[in-house]
């Protein structure tokens, strides 16, 4: 599968409302221009707009960003739940991280991949050893 | 839930034709097609939206994109 750029939540606010968002939206517009460089696919897995949906004043401009801009969603599996479970254990990390480890298991379904995130610690932690997996701090 | 279909009929150099078919068979065509189809679209509309966003912010600094660069290196 082609390598593809993972966007977390941080990351998703930043694209969605731009304009506000100062230096981590230009952090972002800079590994999503690098994406674009590399003609990698730019997926958000389903589980972080769980944290980024908070009704219709908040999702209007994730909604946008989702439409036509050339980032698709994810959409959460059996077989992707079980992964991110198995991550959360191997790294010692509770429940608490479940939408980390499902982005980390969104990356692990590609050839290569890099995450785009405001939690790099976390991030990192469930990834360890995944060489085709790079973190991208916004 | 079944997405519904349509039919294109689109002309390609005949080495191309034939490269794809070996790659994927005939019967796996309609897929390889689609998927290409999309990957390309939302590259256009990637880099519509990249658009976007200089004209609404300014240009990403050279520092920032440098950075971005360094973590992504090519294959």
């Amino acid at each position: 599968m082609a390598e593809a750029l993972i966007l977390d939540s941080e990351a998703v606010n930043a694209l969605a409302n731009a304009s506000q968002r100062g230096t981590l939206a230009e952090r972002a517009r800079a590994i999503l221009t690098i994406a674009h460089e590399r003609r990698a696919l730019v997926r958000v897995p389903a589980p972080v707009l769980s944290e980024v949906c908070r009704g219709p004043r908040f999702d209007a401009a994730v909604d946008r960003l989702l439409h036509g801009r050339g980032i698709a969603v994810i959409e959460l599996t059996r077989g992707m739940a079980q992964r991110a479970g198995a991550l959360l254990a191997r790294s010692r990390l509770s429940s608490a991280h479940a939408v980390d480890a499902f982005v980390v298991a969104s990356a692990l379904s590609f050839e290569a991949a890099v995450i785009a995130t405001g939690d790099p610690d976390d991030i990192r932690r469930l990834s360890a050893g995944q060489k085709q997996v790079r973190v991208f701090p916004v | 839930m079944t997405q519904s279909v349509a039919k294109l009929s689109v002309s390609v150099p005949s080495e191309l034709a034939k490269a794809v078919r070996r790659r994927v068979g005939a019967r796996g065509l309609s897929r390889f097609v689609a998927r290409a189809l999309t990957h390309e679209l939302e590259r256009e509309q990637l880099g519509s939206f990249l658009a976007e966003l200089d004209a609404e912010a300014g240009l990403i600094s050279a520092p920032e994109l440098a950075r971005a660069r360094r973590v992504w290196p090519k294959r």
